[in-house]
Parts: structure tokens; sequence; C-alpha cells
């Protein structure tokens, strides 16, 4: 081992301080960028009308108006709009980790012919974008009588091929010797899903889970297709898009609106990091 | 004997009952609705329901592909993909590998910089839409001034939505690019690191190659998210303008082919076209990642 | 025991429930194809009031006259209710029809805009308004005949006009008098408007604020009396041909290319975010003149009331025609008619036209007109005393209803109609903006913009499956 220093080492102790402060730098520098837009609208949702246009805008409302925000929950209908995506979503999320968690069992634990090939059917849903199947499925819709109501606006996405690849993985994890004991102790498959295979199998069904939510809340395309006219079944989506269109002289009140879209999810997103990293990483890393 | 046999066959009977739920709706509203594309394809829709469509066979199919439109609009999406995908990618390394270190704040920073993989698109094309509106915009402040609006430019509204893509994008590329960086073999580096490889030498020759499977992950992610998203050219733009703005693709043709000129042939032969893209696409990765796995295994 | 019983009795409910209204439904729809259409007689027959749903898309201060005049309608008496619809715009209106088509859950009566036209009787699923009017016995009397023709296609009154507007010159008299104009004479043809921009961005920095509307264009053939589209502007048979490249549209697109040369015009899209720039700018002191429809006059007044705009004093002139000041031509009616359902039952139809005809009345009129700034339709409406003190008060409201009775009544006055004329309103105003973005030739670009429309209408036509 040499006993005096080598150079490499005298850099390395000189430079990291420049280091830490370029990487913090940086990283507000990438956090400003990333905000920005949102603390924009945050700005300008309490801001009036006649300020919003102000060059340069001001970074912090003096007077603000908070009464953008109650303009936009009750005459935006964002209340309605938030309830309707909420039931959308939870019969999406429900019917997805349903669908998945029955699938991804059988294929990991049952043998029965065929197997194969219906994994692969399953696998090929994949492959399937959703907008290539739109414009059948809106005759189908349409002609069940489905048109603006909530079986028509989930009925499509109740099952997901991702969710029972994934599951299928999570569930492969269980040793088989788990199975047999539970076999040998009287369990029956349903019995041993319900019993151990879904409580070990949590971390991946919890990502399924957000990963489905945030598919759900966040369509566009579905829910402006099947969305008819009253408030009914609109989805906070399509109602934020009406609300730019008609209070064009109020953007603050639309902005309110996309800021009471958002906070939900943000909330959702500090407590949920986890299970939405493993989830959108689940094809990643090999 | 007959007790296994019956177990068996019990087996077989919740299996198929286990898999029945998905099964019925994939074949309802996936496999029966891409395979009605192709019968879509063949007929004449007229320009407003309630009124019968004719067989027209493949000369609808020929129609559409050699449209100007239907050009300009693989045109207009291959611009978007080209712009959105790699400034997204690298943006989001960029803010990984400044974030990949044990440093006191840094979770924060992780949820800020993942924050965008949550908005929709609604969000999005509102927050932008003002910033870039031409009379309470930022524009004119940063000194850009274009007339016509940027939103109804023909050379520019296509950027402008390119940039609010990006920057949704940049969560998921983020989280992407963090978990890559989090996978990379500590041993390999390290032994780098003890060879005497420099900074710039290690980044290049070592980090760039074991990140490649991610970045090409991220890719075809990318691509798949470039590809399916123009709800901020409905918002922003509108089905009007698109064709003059060059805002016109793929997926915004074809919604506007099934919603404005109610034309399901049309966006069947679209959707076909869609398809075989993202299809081709993905195939690659696969590809792609068997020579992989065969080259790290040697 | 019990539990079979229980079950049939299930059955039974079930299937009763499934074959009652089948059979009471059969029974009505025996009944309808025995009414006649738009009968009087099945609205008079009906039990209880009527409900008709109304689709309509009036913004602000015209959406609050829409429901004062519908509520004192229904109000007046107990056989008709009509429930407002309110849409966002003309093209959602249209857009949500096209869809309901398919889901049946289309309106009784509709708004519809006027460039709707065509495409409203393609989809075969409304009824003329000529059949309600004779099931009625209803006289058109006084209504203005040009406002009714643009409505009337090969010999049929498909729709009927609500809210008529046209487009006028609004000029900043005090710009004039700087510029050492006569503010008593503002520009009366197109070549008068070129060079009176020109003189106005020279002495006063302030020209004229356009705005690229397609609309303007068919306004202005009409005034030239030439036809836009064949086959009579498509009313004596459906159009297949565009021909507004003829010398009254390539004067209108020479116009606009002399005024970018002088650098006397600011231009702006007519959709998006930038559509009003024109008015703000004239109301502003931006420009100096703007063509725009009449039916803006109110906002343009509100903004002046508020003394913000000291320096401008607002005119408001006819369209200019589009050569000499010749009495053939005219300017075409423009606007929102009303449209009613095939699919409703004839006591239905018929209450939507008991509406129709209550919107239509003379003190109804006045109302509507004095409340909005739209055309009263009759003569009568124009000779009340609410509308004559109007005008007296402010001549400028009278301009539009001028401009609609004067001239002469034949196919070029009365419009095109086309069927797809969204897509040819957009390849006009490409067409238009290009020589704006890309310094396109206006000869260049208006033959660009007929080859697209015959493109555009070649493909509607061999969707519709005719030629």
């Amino acid at each position: 081992m040499p006993a005096t220093e080598q150079p490499t080492d005298v850099v390395r102790r000189r430079r990291p301080r420049a280091r830490l402060v370029a990487r913090y730098l940086l990283l507000t520098l990438g956090a400003v960028i990333v905000l920005f837009p949102v603390y924009m609208a945050l700005v300008n949702s309490l801001l009036l009308p006649s300020q919003i246009a102000h060059q340069p805008p001001p970074l912090i409302p003096t007077n603000p108006q908070w009464h953008t925000y109650p303009d936009a929950w009750t005459g935006g209908h964002l209340g309605i709009y938030l309830r309707n995506s909420a039931v959308q979503t939870v019969i999406i999320v429900a019917g997805q980790l349903v669908t998945s968690i029955l699938a991804a069992f059988a294929f990991a634990f049952l043998e029965f012919p065929l197997k194969k090939t219906l994994f692969i059917v399953f696998l090929m849903t994949l492959m399937i974008p959703f907008e290539v199947t739109v414009a059948t499925n809106l005759t189908t819709v349409s002609s069940l009588g489905w048109f603006n109501s909530f079986p028509g606006l989930t009925l499509p996405f109740l099952a997901t091929g991702f969710g029972v690849f994934l599951l299928r993985q999570a569930f492969l994890q269980i040793p088989r010797d788990l199975k047999e004991a539970a076999q040998l102790d009287g369990y029956g498959h349903l019995r041993f899903l319900w019993a151990v295979a879904i409580p070990l199998a949590r971390p991946a069904i919890a990502a399924l889970g957000v990963f489905s939510f945030l598919g759900a809340w966040n369509q566009y395309l579905w829910p402006l297709l099947v969305t008819g006219n009253d408030n009914s079944v609109r989805t906070v989506q399509i109602g934020l898009k009406q609300l730019l269109n008609t209070q064009l002289d109020q953007l603050n009140v639309s902005l309110a609106g996309t800021i009471i879209a958002i906070a939900p999810l943000i909330v959702l997103l500090v407590v949920f990091q986890k299970q939405l990293v493993r989830s959108l990483t689940a094809g990643a890393v090999k | 004997m007959r007790t296994r046999a019956t177990r068996r066959h019990k087996d077989w009977a919740l299996a198929y009952a286990l898999l029945l739920p998905g099964l019925v709706i994939f074949s309802i509203f996936t496999f029966w609705p891409f395979l009605q594309n192709f019968k879509l394809a063949l007929y004449q829709n007229p320009p407003y329901p309630g009124l019968p469509s004719t067989f027209v066979g493949l000369s609808q199919v020929g129609d559409v592909l050699s449209s100007v439109t239907f050009h300009q609009s693989l045109i207009s999406t291959l611009l978007f993909v080209v712009m959105v995908v790699p400034t997204g990618l690298l943006g989001g390394l960029v803010l990984a590998l400044a974030a990949h270190k044990a440093l006191k704040g840094m979770a924060i920073f992780q949820v800020i910089f993942s924050s965008t993989v949550v908005t929709s698109v609604a969000v999005a094309a509102v927050v932008f839409g003002t910033l870039m509106d031409p009379v309470v915009g930022l524009l004119p402040w940063l000194g850009l001034d274009p007339h016509p609006a940027i939103l109804s430019n023909p050379t520019w509204a296509l950027p402008a939505v390119a940039v609010i893509a990006i920057w949704q994008f940049l969560g998921l590329s983020f989280i992407i690019m963090t978990a890559g960086l989090q996978s990379l073999p500590e041993e390999v580096l390290e032994a780098a690191r003890l060879d005497g490889a420099r900074a710039p030498t290690m980044f290049f020759r070592v980090t760039i190659p074991l990140l490649s499977p991610t970045i090409f992950f991220g890719l075809v992610v990318g691509f798949i998210y470039a590809f399916q998203s123009f709800g901020q050219i409905d918002i922003l733009i509108g089905s009007q303008n698109a064709e003059f703005t060059h805002t016109n693709v793929l997926l915004f043709y074809i919604y506007r082919a099934l919603s404005v000129q109610n034309d399901p042939g049309l966006a069947a032969v679209l959707s076909i076209v869609l398809f075989a893209i993202l299809l081709s696409v993905t195939l690659l990765q696969f590809r792609f990642l068997e020579r992989r796995v065969h080259y790290a295994g040697n | 025991m019990i539990r079979s019983r229980t079950i049939a009795a299930t059955a039974a409910l079930c299937l009763g429930a499934t074959v009652l209204p089948l059979v009471a439904g059969s029974g009505a729809l025996a009944g309808a194809a025995s009414t006649p259409v738009c009968s009087p007689k099945a609205l008079a027959s009906s039990k209880g009031p009527v409900t008709i749903n109304f689709w309509e898309s009036m913004p602000r201060a015209n959406g609050e006259e829409m429901v004062r005049l519908t509520d004192a309608f229904n109000a007046s008496q107990k056989k008709v209710h009509v429930n407002l619809v309110v849409q966002t715009s003309y093209q959602e209106t249209f857009q949500k029809y096209r869809s309901a088509l398919s889901t049946g859950l289309t309106p009784d009566l509709a708004m519809l805009t006027d460039t709707d036209t065509q495409a409203a009787i393609d989809t075969q699923s409304f009824i003329p308004a000529q059949t309600c009017m004779s099931a009625a016995g209803f006289k058109t009397g006084d209504l203005l005949p040009r406002a009714l023709a643009y409505w009337k296609v090969n010999k049929v009154q498909w729709g009927m006009p609500f809210g008529v507007s046209g487009p006028v010159l609004y000029y900043n008299k005090k710009a004039f008098t700087a510029a050492g104009l006569d503010p008593t004479k503002p520009p009366a043809t197109l070549s008068q408007l070129v060079s009176t921009a020109k003189v106005l961005k020279a002495k006063t920095g302030a020209g004229m604020g356009m705005v690229l509307d397609p609309w303007h264009l068919f306004t202005w053939m009409a005034t030239g009396n030439q036809l836009s589209v064949n086959n009579s502007n498509g009313r004596t048979s459906r159009a297949n041909k565009a021909s507004f490249n003829s010398s009254a549209g390539l004067a209108v697109f020479n116009a606009l290319a002399q005024m970018k040369k002088d650098g006397s015009v600011q231009t702006n899209s007519v959709q998006g975010a930038s559509r009003y720039d024109n008015l703000l700018g004239a109301g502003s002191g931006k420009f100096s003149m703007t063509i725009d429809t009449s039916a803006a006059q109110g906002t343009i007044e509100q903004l002046l009331a508020t003394g913000q705009y000291p320096n401008v004093d607002v005119g408001v002139a006819p369209m200019p025609k589009v050569f000499t000041t010749s009495s053939k031509g005219g300017v075409e009616p423009a606007g929102n008619g009303l449209w009613i359902s095939k699919r409703s039952t004839p006591a239905k139809q018929a209450a939507a036209w008991q509406y129709e005809a209550y919107l239509l009345s003379a003190s109804t009129q006045a109302a509507w007109s004095a409340g909005t700034g739209y055309i009263p339709l009759r003569t009568s409406a124009a000779n009340s005393p609410s509308i004559k003190a109007l005008w007296a008060k402010n001549p400028g409201f009278k301009v539009a209803y001028t401009q609609l009775t004067k001239g002469t009544q034949d196919a070029a006055t009365a419009g095109a109609v086309i069927g797809p004329f969204e897509d040819v309103n957009g390849a006009i105003a490409n067409a238009e903006a290009s020589i704006f973005v890309k310094n396109i030739a206006p000869k260049t670009a208006i033959n660009a913009a007929v080859s697209a429309s015959n493109g555009i209408i070649a493909a509607y036509n061999k969707r519709l499956g005719v030629k």
C-alpha cells in the first residue's frame, strides 16, 4: 500500500465542496423548471384577470382572489367532476386489481390445458393500444345504451394485461413449498390466494393499484368520446376543458380549477411514491 | 386414482373460471374491436350517423394511405416524437444523475422531479396554455411574439405542444432513469474507479453502456407516450386548426375522424397504421434486449 | 314449494315489465305513423304540457335575453314547455348533434349556425319548416324575404332565421378627422377601403384591423352579385364546384395583398384566443377601422362607455361593396336559424313550431333585437316604438337592417349552401393567412383555396353517395 498520498486522493479532497455546490445548483435549477408552470398556475389563480397579463408576471399575489377556488368548485362544477372521476377511477382500479389477481393466480399456481396459449393471449393485449380499439368500442357502448354512463365509462378498462404480467411475476416469487405446506394444512386454492398469496404480493399489488389509479384518473380520449352534455358522468379532465372554454375571460378561475384537479394527486404522490416507482419500472431493470 | 383426476379437473375448472372475467373483457373490448378495424376499413361512411355505409373494398385504404393529410400526419407525428423523446429522456437522465446521491434533502428533490408524472394532459394543457397565450402569457416578456400567435402558428405550434409533452414526460423519465441508476452493479463501478478511471471516462465508457437497457426501455416508453399524446392539441389548438398548424398527429387524426368527421372507416385504417408502428417498435425492443442479454452473458 | 312460486311470480313480473312497454310503445308507434308530421292537432289533443328540448348557444347578454323570452313564453300558455339546453358554441352544438344522431338523444329544436344549412339537410334528420308552416297555416307576412331566402334551399323553406346579423364597418371618426378624411363619408367600396386604410396608417399610425373570416369573402361575393359555388350557389341543386375565384373574390384577395404591401393592415385569426383582437384594437384606438359582425356592437358600446378610450368615437357604416356602388347584389344574411327534428313526435314538432312562431312574432322580434342588436326580422318589429327609439338614439344599430333590406334578391344574395362548409372555410382562411405568413401571391392563394374546396366538396359528396 502506498504510504504517500496519490494525486487523485488530493484532487478528491479539494473538489468535493465545489462539486457539492454545483450539484445543489443543478438540482435547484431542475426543481425550478419542473415546478415553475404549476407555480405560475397557482399564482395566476389568485390574481385579478387584469393582473394576469402584466409583464413581467408577479411572482407573489399581493391581493389574493381566494374566491376563484369556490367559483371553480361550484360554477365550474369541479366538485361534481371530481366525484365522477373518483367513481370512475375506483371502479376501474377495483376491476383491474380483481381481474389481474385472479388471472395471475391461475397462471402462477394452477396447471391446466392451453395454459401457455392463454398466457400469450393475455400478453397480446399489451400489443393493442386502446386507441386502436376506440372506433368499435364506441359503437358497442352506444348500442348497449351505455353512452354517458359509468358502465360505458369504465367497462373497457376493467382488465389489463400489464397487471396480469406484473402480479404473475410477484406470485411466482412465492416459494412452492409454502403452497404445498398450505395444501397439507387443508387450504384450498382460493383460501391460499386470500390468506397467503395476496398478503405476500402486497407490494406488487399496491404498485399495480397506483399505476391503475393514475391511468384511470388521467384518461382523456375515452371520457371525451363517451360523456355527453350533462354533468352526470363527466370527469374532471373533460371538466377542465369545459371550464377553459367557458371562462375565457376568467382565466384565474380556470387555473384554480387545474390546481383543484391536481392537488389530490400530489398528495397521493407524496404518500405512495415508492409504489409508483416500482410499478413504472416493472419492465425496466432486467 | 379417481380423486387425483377429479382434483385435477377441479383445478382446470377453477383456472378457467379465474381467467374468464379478464378474457370476456378483452374479447369484447380489445380483440373484437381490433379485428373489426379490418372490416371497417373496407366501408365508406357518410358524414353523418344514421345514413347507410357502402362497401368500397381496399380503395378506401389506398385513398387514405396516399392522401396528403395522412403523409402530413405521419410527418407531424414523427417530428413530435423526435422532439419529445430524446429531450425528455436526456432531461430525466440529468435530473436522475444529479439526484443520485445520498445527500440532505434529496428525497424532496426526488418527489419534485417525479411530480410531473401525476399531471394529467388537461392540467398541463391549461397551465401551459395560459403561459403561451399571446395576450396574458409570458412569451412577450421573454421576447417571443410570433405572428400568428404561437398556438396558431404553422411553424411553432408543434414545438410548443412538444414542450408541454416534454415537461410531462420528465417525471416518468426521471423515475425510469433513477431506477436504472440504482440497479447498476456497484462492484463494476467500484472496479472502474479503482482502475483510475476519471469522471468523464467513467461516465461514457462504463455508466452509459451499463445503463443502455434502461435507456432503451425509456426510449420505448417515451415513444409510446409521445404517440398517445393528443389531449394538449385538442384543448389548445382544436380540431379545426390542427391541419393548418401541422399538429394533426396520428392519434388526433384518429380522434377527429371518429368524433368530428364521423368516419369510422378512416379511423380504422389509421388505427391499423398506428398499431403497426407501435408493434414494430416493441418488437425492436425485444430483439435488442435479446441481443443485449447474450452480450452481457458473454 | 314457496321458492318455486316466488320464482314463478318474479318471472311473470319481469315478463310483464318487458312486454308491457313494448305493447304500449308499438301503440304509440302505430299512432305516430298515422299522425301527420308537425300536426297542430297532435299538440292540441295531447294531455298536459308538451316539453321540448331546445339546443341553443347564445352567449352572455344574448343568452340572458333568450332565457327571458323563453320564460315569458312558458308562462303565457300551458300547452308547451320549452327547456333551454345551452351549448358553448355553434360548432359544439353541431358536433354534439352529430354524436346525438348515433345515440338517439337528439333535441326537438336546434339553433344551428348559417353555414350548417346544407349539412343539416344532409343528415336527413330534420323536417323542413315549410311542413310546419303548411300544417299550422302560418303566413310569413312581413318577415324579411332576404332573411328567409338564406334558409330556403331548392324551393323548400328548411330552417327559419332567428338571430340574424351582418358584417359592418366599424371606424373611428376621430381618426378620420385627424387624417384629413371626412368622417361622414366612410369607404363604400373595397378599393376605397384599401386607399383609406393607407391614408389612416400614414397620417395616424392606426390602420385597419382585419379578422381573416371567410364569411367576409362570401359576403363580398354577394355584394358583387357573383356566385361562390355552382348550381345557383347550391340552391337549385347540390353544389359540386367552387367559383369564388371570380372577379369579386380575386378583388378581395388583391385588396388583402395590397394592404399588406402598404403595411396598413394587421390580421388575426377567426379561431382561437386572438379572435377578437381586431375589435379590441378598434376599441382601444390601435386600429382606425375594422369589419366585424353587427352583433358585436353592444360589446363595443359597453367598452367605450367606460370612458377609458377618449380618443375613439365609433361610427358604423355598411360593409363596403366589392365593386362600385351598383344597385345589384347585396349583403347575404348571416347568423343562426332554427331547425325542427324529424325524430320527435308530431306533438313535439308542433310544439316546437309554436315556440318558433312566437320567437318570430313582431313583439318578440322587437324585444330580441333591442336586447341583443340582432336584426329585427319583421318590418313591423322594425317600426315598433322600442326599436325606433333605439335606432334614433344610436343609428349604428340600424345599419345591418338597412343593409339587409336593400339590394336585389337572387341566388347570389341568398348566399352559398355547401355541405362541408366548415372545411371549405378552413381552406379559405388558410389561403388568406398564407398571403401574410408565406407571402403567397393573391391569385395563387385564391386558386389554391378553390382547388382545395373542390377536393373537399368532392370527397364529401362521395361519402354521401351523390355526385
